[in-house]
């Protein structure tokens, strides 16, 4: 089990639906991939890296050969991935608290979803549909996704700074750079690997190292 | 198409496992095992793969079967009132699915379209087991149903078509850069914080000329070299 990659969190939620109503969250997702405004909520929430929802419909389990049984299913369900940093807890919570009746468009009708507040039966709801990862990759595991935001925008900031003023005087150089520096001061930051924060990041650290030889 | 955003691709891929065993471990759990074994972070094979800014792989066994009470007004009503009998009342209770076949999960998150990173997961995809076999993306799918049957990288591309499905909503909340550009902006990131750090407070003459060193030795525009590995984990 490796839910946890460096600073990412990878989490696996399916959940039931009547197949009767799936209509229902797809035109919420459409209207949300249609309205990218209506993600303002979600943006937020800047701790993600990816998400994504999967409907499969109850005859949409993939079927390759002859010999594989057809399933026969009576719900439909609905597959949620997503790669976000932090803790499960803070995760849940923050989803809970940036966009409770977003959360509940999503998951309209899912069979028993309890609804995003109160937390309990939320949390109760997520860890007995969760599944865990048995391998995780993460391109970058030193950095948050707000760091690879932040490393775009210190990127381009660099290259232009270069162009312009690389040359000029020192006492201009020196304006210009303290300039540089004030613009992107919310973008700075040394990353590391990520913090031991809880027996499962451990253990992770401790595969690791056994991979090291 | 919600499976993009930008140049940002989600794959989702379910492919159905075998029902068989070998001895008597099931062809799930030893494809769940292949999985958890594989080296992680610098040594994944999934670093070969171009463009993969995110992925993982699990073992869907079965899905759940929601039989907890919970804030379901219609369903929980029958629940409260014995004026049903008690196979009616049953009847309103949630039903119990259990899946026929366990399905190898694989999820990615990666830059640019779906054939060109299929065949780059066919063509490098590459790790040593943990007898030192060398292994290809082959021994992940081998016990795949209908996967005996995929022998180029046009096969595997098919094939995991037929087990791809469509994402309904697909969130990014990162860039859609292409990796090398991500992981080149990571490295300028941490080398110019560190040089903002070590240059508090020197002359303006002494900043420039080094600022300059700085620029030749990090090569902003350059995406191959300096810059970090995918899955570089300690600095």
């Amino acid at each position: 089990m490796s839910n946890i990659a460096g600073k990412a969190y990878a989490m696996n939620v399916i959940t039931p639906i009547r197949w009767y109503t799936t209509w229902t969250n797809k035109l919420f997702f459409k209207a949300a991939t249609l309205l990218p405004s209506t993600l303002k909520g979600l943006q937020t929430l800047s701790l993600i890296h990816y998400a994504r929802w999967v409907i499969i419909p109850r005859n949409g389990f993939p079927h390759l050969d002859s010999s594989q049984p057809k399933e026969d299913l009576h719900y439909a369900y609905m597959l949620f991935f997503s790669n976000f940093n932090g803790s499960w807890d803070q995760y849940v919570d923050s989803f809970t608290f940036a966009i409770p009746s977003g959360l509940d468009l999503f998951w309209k009708w899912n069979v028993r979803y309890p609804k995003s507040v109160p937390l309990t039966p939320f949390h109760n709801y997520i860890r007995h549909n969760q599944i865990d990862t048995a391998h995780y990759y993460n391109a970058y595991p030193m950095a948050a996704s707000n760091d690879v935001k932040s490393a775009q925008k210190i990127k381009k900031a660099l290259i232009n700074f270069n162009a312009k003023s690389s040359d000029k005087s020192p006492e201009d150089f020196l304006q210009d750079y303290y300039q540089l520096l004030n613009d992107l001061q919310h973008h700075f930051g040394d990353m590391k690997p990520t913090p031991i924060v809880s027996l499962s990041s451990y253990e992770v650290k401790k595969r690791y190292e056994q991979t090291q030889f | 198409m919600a499976t993009k955003s930008g140049n940002a691709t989600a794959l989702t891929v379910l492919s159905p496992i075998k029902n068989g065993a070998i001895g008597e471990t099931s062809l799930a759990d030893i494809t769940r095992e292949r999985c958890m074994r594989l080296p992680i972070h610098e040594k994944s094979p999934l670093t070969k793969v171009p463009n993969t800014y995110l992925a993982r792989l699990f073992i869907l066994d079965d899905v759940f079967y929601e039989s907890l009470p919970a804030d379901d007004a219609i369903f929980n009503f029958s629940d409260i009132t014995s004026i049903f009998s008690d196979s009616a009342r049953k009847k309103a209770l949630p039903r119990k699915d259990h899946l026929k076949s366990k399905y190898l999960v694989f999820s990615s998150n990666f830059h640019g379209d779906l054939d060109t990173y299929l065949t780059g997961m066919w063509e490098n995809w590459s790790h040593n087991d943990h007898q030192g076999i060398q292994r290809d993306v082959r021994y992940i799918w081998e016990h795949c149903v209908a996967f005996d049957k995929v022998t180029d990288c046009a096969a595997f591309i098919a094939y995991i078509k037929k087990c791809q499905l469509e994402a309904s909503l697909f969130f990014n909340g990162s860039t859609d850069d292409s990796l090398q550009e991500q992981l080149k902006a990571l490295y300028l990131k941490q080398e110019f914080t560190q040089f903002a750090i070590e240059h508090q407070g020197k002359s303006a003459v002494e900043i420039q000329q080094d600022f300059k060193a700085f620029i030749a030795r990090v090569q902003p525009d350059n995406l191959t070299a300096p810059t970090w590995p995918p899955g570089k984990s300690t600095p």
